[in-house]
């Protein structure tokens, strides 16, 4: 598109185009460069030194800190954490958001109110979010228990935060609770562009509720479904303020992932150079999934449109 | 290059296919029908009912009296009163804070948006030569986490003299916003035909009129959109305060809501009003602009 312009705009207009062009985007630039890309290479010049926060000529220790991330047992209990909350955390939304918006799809009565009923726990801030969570929780007076109390499901009744057995679960439930919304938001626009007519003809041909999911529906919506998996799969990766917020890794440190270990280990053990390294491991995990699952989606959904 | 504004238009217009209601069904008149429609209903109303049971619990603990928080913290709507909310403006400090919110949130939703119309613009419409380089920077930043550097991004602050101050927490905040702003204007800008600005240059427009005075005035539901979406970004953001204003002068309500939570007895009443006090805003913004939260959370999707 931009070459097409180029090769028939005048020398003139292309000149002042670049002036105009280079004075919009630089404070920008200014910006990214200021506070992303030199504390980028903070980041990794941190991460081959031993930087305490103190010290302003730390030492030189090569690859200690990427060695000892790999022979530390908590960096793989905190990959195993993301590991269960990516593979949860990502199911999960897709499955209920599918279902509510099948359920959704075709009620004209009220769809404004059940949209919105949704969608709203996905716009709180998380910390409100982990503050109301943890009282549904509450071992005493929580929500939680007393329903599991009144359909005589007592024995289940625990401090759900603070059992390490539970304390992971519990916290991605409220994600879960959180993210749902958002996923149901776009399945259901996704859905306005299924073609109806496929689908009364293939109930006429006696296709079940199933069969019409799984051969109409489903193919239609595959580059939104790949789309919202890429988003919530990448955010696996980087997972933070709700831990931090609900358990603060712990308890026992149960509840560690990748994000609240490298936090943990900055700031409150003031081991920068090694917080910093853990920081780039999350990166380095998940960026090239980013990129290749959006590849993907790309694909797909070029082919969908028949593009 | 092109085939990532076609599919980014493609997104950008669901969020108003979404409003329209549905095109079909209800229509079936058989009672079998009309059953299993209001079947679906009561199934609906309960889970919409769970998914907004936790905002009922805040307000309803907000809203209690004191007395009845200490003995049952959450039956709900058991008593009214507002000593709570009170209680949580004045001796919670979530009048303050709530301010520090407003100071944090809005200069840097302007500049977001702001910045992000301008270089939305070069980077869909005014062709250069290191363009691109400049591009690859800023979707690099839409894609490495926040959390890469922040710990870095911590010390330079410090040597800048910037940690706790208001303007290098507005500027963080501005700048983990304007990758995603920019990439969001750019699919804007790049819908507008391009027989309007060449019928511009020829009426002797200049380029820096022919983007103030004639493609600008067309974005703004884009501008409008961000700026929502931006403003609820950051005024939910935590990190970003936790981090660079640890000294509590600025502090806004998320960060406060924390710091109460860690105190040595935890008062619910004033913490629930202090919530409430948080999450009002949203609810209210999110009620009155969904058109526009739902478009900007929507193709903020794309971003990854």
């Amino acid at each position: 598109m931009s070459s097409t312009i180029t090769s028939t705009t005048p020398a003139v207009t292309r000149r002042a185009q670049t002036r105009l062009g280079i004075a919009l985007i630089a404070p920008l630039m200014i910006l990214v460069t200021l506070f992303f890309v030199l504390p980028m290479c903070s980041a990794i010049y941190y991460s081959f030194v031993d930087f305490d926060g103190i010290n302003p000529n730390p030492e030189f220790v090569g690859l200690d800190n990427y060695t000892r991330m790999f022979t530390d047992p908590e960096v793989w209990h905190a990959l195993g954490n993301n590991a269960i909350w990516i593979v949860l955390g990502t199911a999960a939304p897709l499955a209920i958001g599918l279902v509510l918006a099948l359920l959704l799809w075709n009620v004209k009565r009220g769809n404004m109110f059940y949209r919105l009923a949704f969608f709203l726990p996905y716009v709180l801030p998380g910390i409100a979010i982990g503050i109301v969570w943890g009282w549904i929780y509450d071992p005493v007076n929580g929500w939680l228990n007393k329903a599991l109390q009144s359909i005589g499901l007592g024995h289940l009744t625990t401090g759900w935060l603070g059992e390490p057995n539970t304390a992971l679960y519990a916290v991605l439930a409220t994600a879960i609770w959180a993210s749902t919304g958002f996923v149901l938001i776009i399945f259901l626009s996704a859905l306005r562009n299924v073609d109806t007519e496929q689908i009364d003809a293939s109930r006429l041909d006696g296709a079940n509720a199933a069969q019409r999911l799984w051969h109409i529906i489903l193919p239609q919506i595959m580059p939104v479904f790949l789309m919202v998996t890429t988003i919530t799969l990448v955010g696996g990766f980087s997972v933070f303020d709700i831990i931090f917020i609900m358990t603060g890794g712990g308890p026992a440190n149960a509840t560690n992932v990748m994000g609240t270990y490298a936090y943990n280990s900055a700031f409150k053990v003031s081991d920068i150079s090694y917080g910093t390294t853990l920081a780039l491991l999350i990166t380095a995990l998940s960026v090239p999934c980013a990129v290749l699952l959006n590849r993907l989606q790309r694909r797909l959904s070029l082919q969908g449109t028949g593009a | 290059m092109s085939d990532i504004t076609v599919s980014e238009r493609d997104r950008l217009q669901l969020p108003e296919a979404l409003n329209r209601p549905a095109a079909t069904e209800e229509n079936a008149a058989s009672p079998r029908r009309k059953t299993a429609l209001a079947g679906k209903h009561v199934l609906l109303i309960a889970l919409a009912l769970i998914s907004l049971f936790p905002v009922i619990l805040i307000i309803s603990t907000a809203l209690k009296t004191e007395a009845d928080v200490r003995v049952d913290p959450f039956s709900l709507f058991s008593s009214f009163s507002l000593e709570n909310i009170t209680t949580a403006w004045t001796e919670g400090h979530f009048g303050e804070y709530l301010g520090n919110s407003l100071l944090l949130t809005v200069p840097s939703t302007l500049l977001v948006v702001v910045l992000s119309t301008m270089a939305g613009y070069t980077f869909a419409r005014l062709p250069f030569r290191g363009r691109s380089v400049a591009f690859y920077l800023v979707v690099l930043g839409l894609l490495v986490p926040f959390f890469t550097y922040m710990i870095p991004l911590y010390f330079q602050l410090r040597g800048l003299a910037l940690l706790d101050t208001l303007a290098g927490a507005i500027l963080i905040l501005t700048s983990t916003g304007v990758s995603f702003g920019t990439f969001f204007m750019r699919a804007f800008f790049s819908d507008l035909p391009t027989e309007l600005e060449q019928a511009a240059r020829v009426d002797g427009c200049s380029e820096w009129q022919i983007f103030l005075k004639v493609m600008l005035p067309l974005v703004g539901s884009g501008a409008s959109a961000l700026g929502v979406f931006t403003f609820l970004q950051n005024w939910n953001n935590f990190l970003v305060p936790l981090l660079y204003l640890p000294g509590g002068e600025f502090r806004p309500l998320t960060t406060g809501l924390y710091q109460f939570t860690g105190g040595r007895s935890i008062d619910v009443g004033p913490l629930a009003a202090g919530t409430l006090i948080t999450i009002l805003p949203v609810i209210v913004l999110f009620l009155v602009m969904q058109r526009q939260v739902a478009s900007g959370f929507i193709s903020g999707a794309v971003k990854g």
